[in-house]
């Protein structure tokens, strides 16, 4: 199974620092989270590993291999897929063809349409919607094109970025219990999330963030107790 | 007006609309892919139709004499030879651009084409003068109620149509096209899904150039001529077509095309005034379609882009 390790990793916008000094590992097959407020980085830390805003300095690996400020379609190409924050569906494509985009490096037809109907199975919903544009749907639908969008490309690490957003309760409850059955499945999990409690509750390892560092780190257990993690939150 | 010369006119117009069309999809598939007007475009197509005449003589001196070989090998490497170089311009001039000011781009997209004008100008062996480009076409015709309708005309648009055609089945029913949708609409969740950025804006460029190629050999085996000026008022029509079809939008560039075609013929053929005036009728229709609809016939919102 596999994982990312990131190695003092410092990431700065023009004129603004984000990333001071992260090193983090991501656990093999497990769901390891990362909290922290508005403006800790979290974000950063994802576009970081994603060659979006490539790291000045520092290391990240997946499974020993250097990904440091490749291009985002290496990165892809290593096994890693994201489902990004906000969403970001293509609104003037259908659900099926989100879905094709979500397996662009697979060139197996049959086990695009393979993946497609398990995503089906999942959400029966979007199988009736198939067609549909996406920017015409509602944010919870959304949400579960973005979901199987991530697994369309049968990634063995899956970035998620803040699920919780802009939902409504009932869609996080369900949301996080397929994110629990994503890694029961054998995929490696990276969770970044603002919603403490309920992100603990599935996750199986957690680091906090704050201020650009790593403020706190352990099993979700320990974090649930650890007074650490709600002073990144409240100062 | 007898109904021979309308027929004339409308032939007419519809090869014009084809060419317009043609170009017009370049405009829009840059602006979707970059957000970026890239005013070299019609002396890209310049550059296509000497390369095609280039190839012309070429083929000749080695003695090739049958036509349709001769227009194939023309129109595979103008095509191709245009091609990379919209591509080289996208990857020299464009993208590292990316993030400046668009009018930069515009500034130097527009010096790049009057570079490439002027150097055809000066460089090609007396290429201040236009140049006979060859009928290779079959002028055979036949006689419809007074207007003779030609066979090479008949080719050309089909060509053209067909042309139009497979880069609407290339942009909307292939995974290339799919990953073009993409990037158009959101270049950086476009990369996330694994797809190379840069090469499709590269292959994008190089398609759009390759279109402005086959409209700029048509335009040679049309009249006959081409010349190193022609880029500029077919490149200005092929803009407009694009804006007033809906900046962004593959079938409003066809459609601004071929309207713009239509409004030249209207200018020639129903108004009072000269023939010469036609241009000046169509370009103030578009002024006015422009401050109708500021966006576009076919508005943003309610198409898809690219």
């Amino acid at each position: 199974m596999s994982s990312i390790k990131i190695e003092n990793v410092y990431t700065a916008y023009d004129k603004a620092d984000v990333l001071l000094d992260v090193s983090l590992e991501v656990v093999p097959g497990k769901i390891t989270c990362l909290l922290g407020s508005n403006g800790a980085g979290k974000s950063t830390l994802i576009r970081s590993i994603l060659g979006l805003t490539p790291p000045r300095a520092g290391r990240i690996t997946v499974d020993g291999q250097d990904i440091t400020g490749a291009p985002t379609h290496k990165v892809i190409a290593a096994g890693i897929a994201c489902i990004p924050e906000g969403r970001r569906m293509f609104p003037k494509l259908t659900v099926t063809e989100n879905l094709r985009l979500g397996a662009f490096q697979v060139a197996d037809e049959a086990l695009i349409r393979e993946r497609m109907e398990k995503v089906f199975d999942t959400f029966p919903r979007l199988a009736e919607r198939r067609d549909q544009l996406t920017g015409t749907m509602s944010g919870g639908e959304q949400a579960m094109v973005s979901i199987g969008r991530g697994l369309m490309g049968g990634p063995r690490i899956l970035l998620i970025d803040e699920p919780s957003l802009g939902l409504s309760p009932l869609y996080v409850k369900e949301n996080f219990r397929i994110i629990d059955g994503i890694r029961d499945s054998g995929i490696t999990v990276f969770l970044v999330e603002q919603n403490v409690r309920q992100t603990l509750a599935i996750a199986d390892y957690g680091y906090v963030l704050s201020g650009g560092r790593v403020v706190a780190q352990g099993t979700a257990e320990a974090l649930k107790d650890d007074k650490e993690v709600y002073a990144a939150y409240f100062g | 007006m007898d109904i021979g010369l309308l027929g004339q006119y409308l032939a007419n117009g519809v090869m014009l609309g084809t060419m317009y069309a043609l170009v017009a999809v370049g405009f829009t598939l840059f602006f979707g892919v970059l957000d970026v007007i890239k005013f070299s475009h019609g002396d890209v197509l310049m550059l296509g139709s000497f390369t095609g005449f280039t190839v012309y003589i070429g083929v000749l001196a080695m003695g090739i004499e049958n036509p349709w070989l001769m227009i194939a090998v023309i129109l595979i490497v103008s095509i191709t030879t245009t091609a990379a170089v919209g591509a080289l311009i996208a990857r020299y001039l464009v993208l590292p651009l990316k993030s400046a000011p668009p009018l930069n781009i515009l500034l130097i997209t527009l010096m790049l084409g009057t570079a490439i004008r002027e150097a055809v100008r000066l460089f090609y062996p007396d290429g201040s003068n236009p140049k006979n480009f060859p009928a290779l076409l079959p002028t055979a015709s036949v006689d419809l109620g007074g207007f003779a309708l030609r066979a090479d005309s008949v080719i050309l648009v089909g060509a053209g149509i067909a042309v139009i055609i497979g880069l609407n089945l290339l942009i909307n029913r292939t995974r290339l096209g799919l990953a073009i949708r993409a990037v158009a609409q959101d270049e950086e969740t476009a990369k996330i899904m694994g797809i190379n950025y840069t090469l499709i804006v590269l292959v994008t460029f190089a398609i759009g150039s390759g279109a402005a190629a086959f409209a700029g050999i048509m335009n040679g085996l049309y009249y006959n001529e081409v010349n190193f000026g022609m880029g500029l008022l077919l490149g200005l029509i092929g803009f407009s077509a694009a804006i007033i079809g809906g900046l962004g939008n593959i079938y409003g560039a066809i459609l601004g095309g071929f309207l713009f075609a239509g409004l030249q013929t209207v200018g020639a053929v129903a108004l009072p005034f000269a023939s010469a005036y036609k241009d000046v009728f169509a370009f103030g229709v578009v002024i006015a379609l422009m401050a109708w609809k500021p966006t576009g016939l076919i508005a943003e919102r309610s198409s898809d882009r690219v």
